[in-house]
């Protein structure tokens, strides 16, 4: 039977999970999403723990929130934190159907499980009775390399498969001679062209991160002094705004001298 | 709540526990283990063997694997057609996760001899140092610098044939899974090496690229949908496995009854999607366009014929019990998936999109097999898988090698008048066209009679699906006879496409499927058979 303990976090955990799990689907920005994944998960471990399964609960903490989660959001360091998806209707109409045909599954789906009874629940000390299936930990262990071993064991494919894939779709191999140190500056001094290196960038009073753009002496910034992956994706900060707040103090100073 | 647990009191650490070992018949599953351990090996050879050998050992080791594979079922699995690879019940049988029975090895053995013609197309080098149909690099960007400079270090993605192997073991698993976490896990097995060897084109790379990003997420969602409806299946029988499942429908009328129907469609349309099946079909021809033509080919015969067996083992083993509430929407879906694909395939004017939507068309055949709720079904069914399978290899081999500046001609413009300056090549693809239509003589006709002679006796609903059926099969023959009359009776000033010679390995293929279609149409008995008498699911 269900303890009021039990029942009472089950209700509070389970509408939170639930609303957490729409924002997952609704939200527009990836990270609120990721942030939303991340919330189901860690309530799905709690929710473990309440049912005396602390061993799946905290499994379920360290792998989803740990390790997935972190696969998550490196993701979304490369793919930038601004990105949102497209809502550009390829199909016209498309949006439309969409909604009435989730709607109309969401209603079946609502009707055909909601009008099932659910037979009474066995309780957790039978299903955690030492004698008969030794708690949870030995019931996972039963079921992992007992009765579902195989299909443990040929999870061992995917897994190579996936190492394979990341290998052959990002992985370059270095078809040409890597340049050392030294032979990058022989280069420059034979070509003679950035003798010195190119410009660093960020060389403000305010401002030190690599998306800043030096600025030449007349005062333009140099595009030189940033990585070029930052300037194609458009994600150079403009010194204009610096360009502003220098005058500014450039003038106080003057302002102090001359008083 | 675990059976067989505590049936053995041994007294071991645990209290009161020991656990219950599974029992595996090594001898039944070794096709599959050795599929597998091959492929294992391969990522080593890619590992180790310097890029000068590699070709060679990648393409022996795995031609030689999948020789002993096919070996292996029909000298030693044959004799242990047993459920495996679970724990024993009471009463000394054993609830297997992998059931190796009649059409389990029929199957199998198939999929075995579509990957070896499949590997031969795949391993053509017209010339060069790697395999021909492949990119030298996945990962340089389409066109770039490091792509040509790949190229010129004599770079190959040998990768694709371990890759291949891995899928053809997930596809060997498939039709023979006995529980439905085993099947998904197959599912996926046979799915992921299939979206990388769709990106790996060497030739218009972004189509490519495309083509398998679209697969990759439209298949996750499809799996998704499977995964969901196993779910709603264990909820209602408490078991994953087949005949589980199977033994709690005749209890009926039970408060749990809301979760049945539900979870068959959700696995249904997690199947369907893979075969390509009407409303789940959207992926097929821009897949079938994108990827490299062989694996096109391979993808296109292995993974229906997989994916049917799973198919007939989820309907025949599990769910056979509560089909009136579930076939009606089944056979509407084979009704549209007919007309669909049929209809599609007129207005298309490239040969690899066209033959896309003929394989959807050809779905829709095979799904009224599959509804006629009978052993003679499950044997027709069987025998289509084969001889499509075979016909669609030797196709898309031909295809591959009609050319045009290096880069396939795949335009229907293109193939204009290819029949007076090669005849041989253009003889044999009409030949094949010809059987794609059911024309007599050919081993489309005995496929299609075969499936729809079971449905003809099964009932109103199978003679409906039969008289559609011929219909749709009457409109795909006036796109086949079209193609036919353009390429001997339209004249072309387009010199530029021609015929490339190719190596011995997918002439092999292509005569092989072509030879087979022509002994299936005129001589099937022997076939049909032993389709039928491999036709018993054991439950």
């Amino acid at each position: 039977m269900t303890g009021t303990g039990e029942a009472v976090g089950f209700w509070i955990l389970g509408t939170l999970m639930v609303v957490a799990a729409l924002g997952l689907v609704f939200v527009r920005k990836a990270v609120h999403a990721a942030l939303c994944m991340a919330f189901v998960m860690i309530n799905l471990g709690v929710l473990y723990v309440m049912e005396q399964a602390e061993f799946l609960g905290i499994v379920q903490i360290f792998v989803y929130t740990g390790a997935v989660m972190m696969l998550f959001l490196f993701v979304l360091m490369l793919v930038g934190i601004d990105s949102s998806d497209s809502i550009v209707e390829t199909i016209k109409g498309q949006r439309v159907a969409g909604y009435v045909l989730g709607l109309g599954l969401a209603v079946v789906m609502f009707l055909a499980l909601g009008s099932i009874t659910l037979p009474a629940t066995k309780g957790l000390e039978a299903v955690n009775n030492p004698a008969d299936g030794g708690g949870n930990i030995s019931g996972v262990a039963f079921l992992v390399f007992g009765k579902y071993v195989w299909a443990f064991e040929l999870t061992s494919a995917l897994l190579i498969t996936a190492a394979i894939g990341a290998m052959v779709l990002a992985h370059r191999q270095r078809l040409t001679e890597k340049l050392s140190q030294r032979e990058w500056s022989q280069r420059r001094v034979r070509e003679n062209t950035y003798v010195a290196g190119l410009p660093a960038p960020g060389v403000y009073a305010r401002h030190n991160a690599v998306d800043t753009p030096a600025l030449l002496p007349d005062g333009t910034p140099s595009e030189l002094s940033v990585s070029r992956v930052l300037v194609s994706r458009d994600q150079v900060a403009t010194p204009i705004t610096f360009h502003a707040a220098e005058q500014a103090i450039e003038a106080e100073i003057e302002d102090g001298s001359a008083r | 709540m675990i059976p067989a647990l505590g049936a053995q009191y041994l007294g071991a650490q645990l209290p009161g526990v020991d656990l219950v070992p599974a029992t595996f018949n090594y001898a039944a599953l070794s096709p599959i283990l050795v599929v597998l351990g091959v492929a294992t090996v391969g990522v080593l050879v890619e590992a180790f063997v310097p890029l000068r050998s590699r070709y060679a050992a990648q393409v022996g080791l795995t031609l030689a694997g999948l020789v002993a594979a096919f070996l292996l079922l029909v000298l030693l699995a044959v004799n242990h057609q047993t459920a495996t690879a679970g724990l024993k019940v009471l009463g000394g049988a054993v609830l297997g996760s992998v059931i190796i029975d009649g059409p389990a090895l029929f199957l199998q053995g198939t999929i075995l001899v579509f990957a070896i013609l499949g590997v031969l197309t795949m391993a053509e080098r017209l010339g060069g140092v790697g395999a021909d149909a492949f990119t030298p690099m996945g990962s340089a960007t389409p066109g770039s610098g490091q792509e040509a400079l790949a190229l010129r270090a004599g770079s190959m993605t040998s990768e694709v044939f371990p890759l291949t192997l891995f899928a053809v073991a997930g596809m060997m698993l498939f039709p023979s899974a006995g529980d439905l976490l085993t099947m998904f896990i197959s599912l996926e097995v046979l799915s992921l090496p299939l979206y990388l060897l769709t990106g790996l084109a060497r030739r218009r790379r972004l189509i490519s690229q495309e083509a398998s990003l679209k697969y990759f997420l439209l298949g996750a969602f499809s799996s998704a949908f499977f995964l969901f409806g196993t779910a709603l299946l264990y909820g209602y029988s408490g078991s994953v496995y087949l005949p589980d499942i199977a033994a709690a429908i005749p209890q009926g009328g039970s408060e749990l009854n809301g979760l049945l129907v539900p979870g068959v469609f959700l696995v249904a349309v997690g199947l369907l999607f893979k075969v390509g099946a009407v409303p789940f079909h959207s992926w097929i021809p821009d897949v079938y366009q994108g990827a490299p033509t062989p694996v096109t080919g391979f993808m296109a015969a292995a993974t229906k014929l997989a994916a049917f067996g799973a198919i007939l083992r989820v309907v025949y083993v599990g769910i056979e019990s509560a089909r009136w509430q579930w076939s009606p929407a089944i056979a509407v879906v084979a009704i549209l998936t007919m007309v669909v694909g049929a209809v599609l395939s007129v207005t298309q004017t490239d040969v690899k999109r066209l033959l896309a939507y003929s394989s959807i068309a050809h779905a829709g055949f095979i799904l009224v097999g599959v509804l006629a709720f009978d052993r003679t079904g499950v044997s027709g069914v069987m025998f289509y898988l084969v001889s499509y399978g075979l016909t669609t290899i030797a196709a898309f081999a031909i295809v591959g090698l009609v050319r045009a500046d290096g880069a396939e001609a795949t335009h229907l413009s293109q193939w204009a008048g290819l029949g007076r300056r090669h005849p041989w090549t253009a003889g044999t693809f009409a030949f094949l066209l010809l059987a794609f239509a059911g024309i007599p003589l050919t081993s489309g006709f005995t496929a299609k009679f075969a499936v729809f002679e079971p449905a003809l006796r099964s009932g109103a609903t199978g003679t409906i699906m039969v008289v559609v059926g011929l219909l749709a099969s009457a409109v795909t023959v006036f796109v086949y006879v079209r193609i036919i009359v353009l390429m001997y009776f339209t004249d072309s000033q387009n010199d530029a496409v021609a015929v490339v010679t190719p190596s011995v390995m997918t002439t092999i293929a292509i005569t092989f499927g072509a030879a087979m279609t022509l002994v299936l149409g005129v001589w099937p008995t022997e076939l049909l058979q032993l389709s039928a008498s491999a036709s018993q699911f054991l439950r």
